[in-house]
């Protein structure tokens, strides 16, 4: 195991450094609350309830800074826009994380600010220093109200959250994650009751904000922390206004592999490589938007997704588009056996257009909202890019190598000299729409040492199987299970050797011709897969940097 | 995608009302009040609401003496053994029962739902309680534990 969770989550440099300050600023804040609260000579009625109140008004404090910061992460065209100037001081394609570190911390200082005022409430009942109840502060005060529906609709939305919810039922995580906007209203409104204040009654008039400031001592927190849920809901506007500028689907076509290729029209959808998009079907749902990646270049004249029949939603679109799971197994099953491999074009079967002229299917009406961004952008910036794509996770590279290839015709390639493309993946047949692509990107490299294709396949072969290549691969031009030219490994790849020999070969010159060995070169990594895979291959870029050579490392997420 | 799967959506509610009951009851050790009180009960100043008279058996057991917090923590504390799940007991075939479940939470809303820190412990439990209801009623079932599960190396 090596290092443990803790040490992990915790301990790792930037991590240590982020939790310093994220944890800093939250106790910080407690403490200046708290103090705040102590040294008040006009809260001097509340503070004789003593600590609960100074616990309660610093974890509230904290919490509005939390209600602040939980939304930022979420505000995806503006992270879009600011992520590529502000790279190096935060990884901003990390947003899920942070928003559910913030999260994390709201859940904890909510469990202390509602404990100090259950302690609090009791105490104003017991010494009656206000006359009410309890219970009527609990259940009959703006404060009490909104306190305790925020906390209802969070249980909802942190249970739902829960990694395990979301794999086994995306929709009941996206619905109830909604209810965020009733727990922004509750937050903004939190303070309404003017509980804090050095008056008898609650000081409250008749014109907005309905309490008086004269009176009514909280923090007026809101009047900061509301721009974040204003922005927020401006850009759901906006998001809402853009999917609906004319979209339409010119193409479906069915790759072999079951794959089908979606190509959309959409003049004002402008996108770079790499990069994913939300696609919507509203015959199928209007509320649901379902992320995909882009698997065509900037360059191409439309928009198209690759997408895969493996859930309730892909199957159903599938269903629509009259190829529903049975018609591409039977493909599938068609291909894999080769029937087309007499003919002269290497290819495993050809994909089918779904044509509504020829049959009676008619294409959906279809709402694209994006593009959202992707580490993969900068690609250009390094001399080596190492293209690392594991199963599914190669869909992004399709735009990426698409790319390259348009730039590279047009020479425009910046400081890039060489791309590894890796891909890492179980099992065949899941080759096939990506072959298809491959094998144009092959076909048209004139430079051989410019691009060079690595496929993986980590499935167990039989012996039947093992035989079968043997006896294929030898002289062929072709490898038997990828009709490329460049062959197919089997097993893992190692990154230690992979990363060791290309540094070496960096080192000597032989790598890029020409290079200039004072010269730093850079090597960027681009991986899209499973974590485990990730932090391997980040290790051996770490390991192997040195003065010469530096490996950077990026991964993408979904 | 795909479709939700009450019982493990039912569980994490059910942990987060559980600790929240333990939580709740550790306070109501030291703040002692019954939740209905204020039913009859008359305002004193200062001393707070009284209950009335025939509210004595719930005094006796939630402020003379707090039988109902400690109850409601160690209810909590189970639940939190047998949800999380604590090693030892994914052995036992009750430990899979929902029905179980459903019982215990539906004891824990009523030990809550008597003194004034545990009212969301009670109502979180009842939403708990009801996704279990309704993953019986769907004949969800938890599947048994595979024997080498979390022993890396040995499998």
């Amino acid at each position: 195991m090596g290092e443990n969770w803790f040490q992990r989550e915790f301990m790792a440099p930037r991590r240590l450094a982020f939790n310093v300050f994220f944890y800093g600023l939250h106790v910080g804040l407690f403490a200046y609350g708290w103090y705040s609260q102590y040294s008040n000579v006009r809260l001097a009625g509340l503070n004789s309830l003593l600590w609960s109140v100074w616990i309660s008004r610093g974890a509230g404090l904290v919490l509005a800074l939390d209600g602040g910061l939980i939304l930022l992460p979420m505000l995806r065209n503006i992270i879009r826009i600011i992520r590529p100037k502000l790279t190096w001081l935060f990884p901003a394609d990390e947003n899920i994380w942070f928003h559910r570190q913030v999260a994390y911390s709201m859940a904890f200082w909510s469990m202390v600010h509602t404990t100090a005022h259950y302690v609090n409430f009791i105490n104003v009942e017991r010494t009656q220093i206000r006359k009410q109840t309890a219970l009527q502060i609990h259940y009959a005060q703006p404060g009490g109200i909104t306190g305790h529906f925020m906390l209802l609709i969070m249980v909802v939305m942190y249970s739902t959250a829960h990694a395990k919810i979301r794999k086994e039922c995306f929709e009941a995580f996206w619905y109830t994650h909604h209810l965020a906007f009733f727990f922004m209203l509750g937050l903004y409104t939190h303070a309404t009751g003017c509980f804090v204040r050095d008056s008898v009654e609650p000081d409250l008039i008749s014109t907005f904000p309905f309490y008086s400031t004269e009176h009514c001592l909280g923090y007026l927190s809101w009047r900061f922390i509301i721009w974040p849920g204003i922005i927020y809901f401006g850009e759901r506007v906006w998001r809402e206004i853009r999917a609906r500028r004319a979209t339409r689907l010119s193409k479906v076509l069915i790759h072999p592999s079951g794959a089908m290729e979606l190509r959309i029209v959409k003049p004002s959808f402008k996108y770079v490589a790499g990069q994913w998009l939300f696609l919507q079907v509203p015959e199928l749902s209007s509320l649901q938007w379902h992320p995909f990646t882009i698997t065509s270049a900037p360059e191409d004249p439309y928009v198209s997704v690759h997408i895969r029949q493996v859930g309730d939603f892909t199957n159903a679109l599938g269903e629509r588009l009259g190829v529903g799971p049975s018609v591409v197994a039977a493909m599938t099953k068609a291909a894999s056996k080769g029937y087309e491999k007499d003919s002269k074009d290497i290819s495993r079967g050809n994909f089918v257009e779904v044509d509504p002229a020829m049959s009676s299917i008619t294409l959906p009406q279809i709402r694209i909202d994006g593009p959202y961004g992707a580490p993969a952008e900068d690609v250009f910036d390094n001399e080596v890019a190492v293209l690392i794509g594991a199963g599914i996770g190669v869909t992004p590279f399709a735009s990426i190598l698409k790319h390259i290839w348009y730039r590279q015709k047009k020479g425009k390639l910046g400081s890039l000299r060489r791309v590894e493309f890796f891909w890492v993946c179980r099992d065949a047949p899941s080759f096939g729409w990506f072959q298809s692509l491959l094998s144009e990107v092959e076909a048209a490299q004139a430079d051989p040492n410019f691009l060079r294709i690595n496929i993986y396949l980590t499935q167990k072969i039989n012996e039947d199987m093992l035989w079968n290549i043997a006896v294929n691969d030898a002289g062929a031009d072709y490898d038997p299970l990828t009709l490329l030219r460049s062959r197919t490994m089997f097993g893992r790849p190692d990154w230690n050797s992979i990363y060791t020999r290309m540094r070496e070969a960096i080192e000597t010159g032989q790598y890029i011709p020409g290079s200039n060995s004072q010269l730093k070169t850079k090597v960027g990594t681009y991986f899209c897969g499973p974590s485990v895979l990730a932090k391997a291959i980040k290790e051996a870029t770490v390991a192997h940097s040195n003065s010469n050579v530096e490996f950077s490392f990026a991964k993408e997420h979904f | 995608m795909g479709k939700l799967v009450w019982h493990s959506y039912a569980r994490f509610v059910s942990i987060t009302a559980s600790v929240y009951a333990v939580w709740a009851g550790f306070f109501g050790l030291f703040y002692r009040k019954f939740f209905w009180d204020f039913v009859g009960g008359t305002l004193r100043d200062p001393g707070g609401i009284q209950a009335p008279a025939s509210a004595a058996p719930f005094i006796a057991i939630i402020v003379k003496v707090p039988v109902v917090q400690i109850a409601s923590m160690i209810l909590g504390m189970i639940m939190l053994v047998v949800e999380y799940p604590l090693p030892q007991i994914k052995e036992f075939a009750i430990y899979r029962s929902l029905a179980m479940r459903v019982v215990f939470l539906l004891i824990q809303v009523i030990l809550n739902i008597l003194y004034y820190q545990g009212t969301n412990a009670a109502i979180w439990s009842l939403i708990a309680a009801m996704c279990y209801t309704r993953a019986v009623m769907l004949g969800e079932e938890m599947k048994e534990a595979q024997e080498n599960r979390g022993k890396g190396g040995i499998a």
